[in-house]
């Protein structure tokens, strides 16, 4: 086809820069198809939800210093104050934030005792408004009561007997039928008996990277502490407007505490993926990068070897060659270099994803990826080698006889 | 026939204008060989590249075989190059990387012909110049002589009326060159047309007609010759 087995027979009397050329595009490939990968794999985890109303929700922090300060009470004042402020949906206090980076974790046996298997989970403690605060869907059993709320002192090792969970978690208890969860009792602290008297759709653990983020459970815990966070929802969009009225609505109440750090779910989400965001951007530009390189590469090893065979270009014009076939000569020839690249480049896109997979625990790579890495390869070969083969067949004929 | 009216050339570089042809006035019959003799820088290879559409004019008219070739764009001067005319070089001009099946198989391929008819037209060529044993050889396996004998094989393979060849044994010794000349007259005598370049005033006069370029016109000589033969 198209005289591909002529343009084989002479690449193969000058191998090594065609070799050169095919071991880039192998080696562009093969990162390309990983970073990609990664991209994705980064994009997928960015675009999950937490489960909460994330646009309309903030929170700040209640530090306590005065030492005749009644929590309890002042507490409940605080969340009254501002349930009922316009424009607020509810408000609860709570011991960690989804997506902040940092919670607590516990773990829930089918049975009690040591040594036996435990599912771990995040754990948020709230009131009966938590479910409306965080916006999360109750799927399946009902929400805590009042009467279901208990204070927690600071260091307590007790737990309240009733939680609900994550349906993500549901399913880890009961992988088969996750509905089954619901009314059971399971053991926290070892032995501990605690009844799931709800699932919820979903609601993230606060640590993005966990392999479990969206194993979650609240429990009916209000903390008697010192530092606390207050979790406020706000009808859409009137989150901005309302920060700075709640905060201030808060520190002119009552004395003897901070009202600090308030912030936006948006702002704590920004932050968790920092890091994402900032690898995919290094990832992309190393990839455009290489691919650049690569590009430019061709571009310089075709016009090396098209000013090497001036002569040889103008002879085959003489003897009849219009300007398209000399064109398409050396787009051809690219073709032929750049499929030797692209088979290696599959097999070492494969081999370093099989090394990740393996050391990093990452999910083997889709065909797809590779399929479309390949054809990226040959548009960039094609563009780059348009420009030199464009230059060659621009080459006077009368060269054959005018160069020595 | 090759008809060449008032045909000039003018070379721009820079500033400078080089004449190159004058009024240059040739016919070429069928069947001749005419070898083209004349001073260094007088205009004979202008002249064949011309008349091989290597280059185009700048004055003048030029009929091959009845067609009026300033009118053809560079893909029909490319197709005609390829059909029409044989193109034998100095330098041999065989593509290094290739052996000789495939240098043979060059306009062949651009010409379009089928694989077996490629395969019959280039073992028959070869076997015509003597080097169908070589055929997978390269050409740096071969002497100067045995490639331009390649040469002649793959400028004959796609049958062309016409055979310019500018001084085709100006690289070869006096053995080698008489050789490939003795091959350019058995050509000739089997029909195609040939119009020879060359130094050598030996070689020259064993063609049937000899016309001599100076200062890029065909020389007086010539004219009084073709006269003398009306
Ligand atoms: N590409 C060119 N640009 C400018 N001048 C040229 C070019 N090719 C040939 N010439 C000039 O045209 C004249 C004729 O050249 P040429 O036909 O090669 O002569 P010959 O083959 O008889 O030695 C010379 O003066 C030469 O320098
Ligand atoms: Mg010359």
């Amino acid at each position: 086809m198209l005289e591909s087995g002529i343009i084989i027979r002479a690449l193969m009397r000058n191998k090594i820069g065609a070799l050169l050329i095919a071991l880039q595009i192998a080696l562009t490939m093969t990162i390309m198809v990983n970073a990609i990968f990664m991209i994705q794999d980064r994009q997928q985890q960015m675009q999950r939800e937490s489960g909460i109303d994330e646009k309309n929700t903030f929170y700040l922090t209640n530090t306590v210093f005065a030492q005749d300060y009644n929590i309890q009470v002042e507490m409940q004042a605080d969340l009254n104050l501002i349930r009922k402020m316009p424009g607020v949906v509810d408000a609860i206090q709570i011991n960690a934030i989804p997506l902040s980076g940092g919670g607590w974790s516990m773990a829930l046996q089918h049975e009690p005792g040591d040594d036996k298997d435990t599912v771990s989970s995040a754990l948020y403690m709230v009131d009966d408004h938590g479910i409306n605060t965080l916006g999360v869907e109750l799927i399946a059993g009902v929400n805590f009561t009042p009467n279901d709320i208990q204070w927690r002192a600071s260091g307590q090792s007790t737990w309240p007997d009733k939680t609900i969970i994550t349906k993500a978690f549901a399913k880890s208890l009961y992988p088969d039928d996750w509905q089954s969860a619901l009314g059971k009792t399971f053991y926290i602290s070892q032995n501990q008996p605690m009844q799931i008297v709800g699932v919820m759709k979903n609601l993230q653990a606060p640590w993005n990277g966990w392999s479990g983020v969206e194993r979650s459970m609240l429990v009916p815990f209000q903390m008697e502490s010192q530092g606390s966070k207050y979790l406020i929802r706000t009808e859409a969009g009137r989150r901005d407007e309302l920060m700075p009225i709640i905060e201030k609505a808060l520190a002119e109440r009552i004395k003897g505490r901070l009202i600090r750090r308030v912030t936006t779910i948006e702002d704590t989400r920004k932050k968790s993926y920092r890091q994402h965001n900032a690898t995919n951007k290094i990832l992309t530009t190393v990839v455009s990068t290489l691919t650049l390189i690569t590009g430019f590469g061709i571009v310089g090893l075709a016009l090396f070897s098209i000013n090497r065979r001036t002569k040889q270009i103008g002879t085959r014009r003489a003897l009849g060659a219009t300007k398209w076939q000399i064109m398409r000569y050396f787009m051809v020839e690219n073709f032929i270099i750049s499929t030797f690249g692209v088979i290696f480049g599959c097999i070492g896109a494969i081999a370093l994803n099989m090394w990740l997979a393996t050391t990093f625990n990452l999910t083997p790579i889709n065909i797809e990826l590779i399929i479309i890495g390949a054809i990226t390869l040959f548009i960039v070969g094609q563009l780059a080698v348009l420009y030199p083969a464009r230059k060659a067949s621009l080459i006077s004929p009368a060269t054959a006889t005018r160069t020595i | 026939m090759l008809i060449m009216k008032d045909i000039s050339k003018i070379f721009q570089t820079g500033d400078i204008q080089t004449h190159a042809l004058r009024d240059f006035n040739l016919t070429v019959n069928e069947g001749d060989f005419i070898s083209v003799t004349g001073p260094s820088g007088s205009g004979k290879t202008t002249f064949l590249n011309i008349a091989g559409l290597l280059e185009t004019y700048t004055h003048g008219e030029f009929l091959l075989d009845g067609e009026d070739v300033g009118k053809l764009n560079d893909n029909g001067r490319s197709r005609m190059r390829n059909e029409k005319i044989g193109f034998i070089f100095q330098g041999f001009n065989l593509i290094p990387d290739l052996n000789l099946f495939d240098n043979v198989d060059v306009p062949l391929r651009y010409r379009g012909f089928n694989a077996k008819q490629r395969k019959l037209r280039i073992e028959e060529n070869l076997e015509r110049v003597g080097l169908a044993s070589r055929m997978k050889h390269l050409p740096s396996q071969l002497s100067g002589g045995q490639q331009q004998r390649v040469a002649i094989a793959r400028a004959l393979a796609t049958s062309p009326r016409f055979l310019l060849a500018d001084e085709p044994t100006g690289n070869l010794d006096s053995e080698m060159a008489n050789g490939v000349m003795s091959l350019l007259e058995e050509i000739n005598q089997q029909g195609t047309t040939i119009v020879m370049v060359t130094h050598d005033a030996l070689l020259a006069e064993r063609a049937t007609r000899t016309i001599q370029v100076k200062d890029g016109r065909v020389s007086e000589l010539e004219i009084l010759a073709q006269q003398a033969i009306a």
